[in-house]
């Protein structure tokens, strides 16, 4: 079992460093953060200052969206009364990992109703783009001809590695966090309830300090997932990289292994640690803000 | 000395990519450092906490992850910074 990981993940991470040395030698040298270059597909839709068109990263997220709604319809929708079978069971393996985790870890008793919903659908979400993230998949920009056809280069790139996506699932907890707020206490004792007890005299360099802080939530959450994906992934192309930067292909033998190594590692913690995360926090703030602590 | 002057003046000649190149290797290293022993702190006080009383272990883990991820995101907010050095100034 082990060896067949090893295997498909070494095999996973040749693929895309082919399509590297087939574009290498046309143009200037590989440039990791090229990878993060979006480029336009097909026609540009833009409504006034909005950009709508299609680009990797959307493309990334339709996907990780399917697969999310599909891995609910597989693993959550099963007939019952035929006896718990393994589908079920990861399912319900994922269902209380959401429930006790992450809902009740940050949520107060009378809000999980609400808000379980929101915070489990972030979980998977996260989780499914993070991890479609390190499956090469050919959605890249660059083209390679196989029999005279353009195909697009097998690459890994997360939707998450780009900040818009994780701001504005940062900014939706921001805004259900304040929304919640005002809703449940009413603005004037949520808003008090950012204060918290001081003399008289420091309350000028406390409130806005505390409004800062609201905000630093907003920041910390969405570059703690951004940075993170973004890192992985620089990691693995910088080592890979370094086989076309520096023109040796004996350096293959030092820099896919490490680049496995960090590969593994990003895989089997760093995805699902940052999707558990993201969802804990927000279930934090939200219920802080259902329940402040004075 | 005679190399650290020839370093001195090849740093000269592209002084601003040096020092965008230190800011990002400073950037990087401080933060890693910082976080280093914040997640080192962490995972000694989860061993000792669960010699004293393993039976705590599940509810441990949980709080366990998420003082992980937010003392390791301290080294993305250094990469970023140097990044944003590298990349704008």
């Amino acid at each position: 079992m082990k060896r067949a990981v090893a295997f498909v993940a070494l095999l996973a991470l040749t693929l895309p460093s082919l399509a590297f040395a087939q574009s290498g030698e046309d143009e200037t040298k590989f440039d990791p953060s090229h990878e993060w270059e979006l480029q336009t597909w097909g026609p540009d839709l833009k409504i006034g200052p909005i950009d709508m068109s299609i680009n990797k990263a959307v493309a990334y997220l339709i996907l990780g969206m399917i697969c999310s709604i599909a891995l609910g319809l597989v693993l959550m929708r099963v007939r019952p009364g035929r006896g718990p079978n393994r589908r079920q069971a990861l399912g319900e393996t994922i269902y209380e990992v959401a429930q006790v985790q992450v809902a009740e870890q940050g949520l107060p008793t009378k809000a999980i109703g609400r808000w379980f919903p929101y915070v489990a659908t972030l979980m998977i979400f996260i989780w499914v783009i993070n991890m479609l993230g390190f499956i090469p998949l050919p959605l890249s920009d660059e083209r390679w001809d196989i029999g005279g056809v353009e195909v697009p280069t097998f690459a890994i790139f997360a939707a998450t590695s780009t900040l818009s996506v994780t701001l504005a699932l940062a900014l939706m907890t921001f805004v259900f966090t304040h929304v919640e707020g005002i809703r449940e206490n009413g603005a004037v004792r949520y808003f008090k309830s950012w204060i918290p007890d001081v003399p008289k005299a420091m309350l000028p360099l406390i409130i806005p300090l505390e409004i800062l802080g609201q905000f630093m939530r907003l920041i910390s959450l969405s570059i703690r997932l951004y940075a993170n994906m973004l890192a992985g992934h620089m990691l693995i192309l910088t080592f890979i990289g370094l086989i076309f930067v520096l023109e040796n292909v004996f350096l293959a033998i030092v820099s896919v292994p490490a680049a496995t190594a960090f590969y593994l590692f990003e895989v089997v913690i760093v995805v699902s640690i940052q999707a558990y995360i993201f969802a804990a926090l927000s279930a934090i703030y939200i219920g802080s803000a259902i329940e402040p602590e004075h | 000395m005679l190399s650290s002057s020839f370093f001195f003046l090849a740093a000269a000649e592209d002084g601003a990519d040096a020092g965008k190149a230190i800011a990002l290797a400073l950037g990087i290293g401080l933060g890693a450092l910082g976080a280093g022993v914040g997640i080192g702190n962490i995972f000694g006080s989860m061993i000792q906490a669960v010699a004293r009383q393993p039976e705590l272990r599940g509810e441990l883990t949980g709080i366990q992850w998420l003082g992980f991820a937010l003392t390791e995101a301290v080294v993305f907010y250094g990469l970023i910074g140097g990044l944003l050095a590298y990349v704008l100034v």
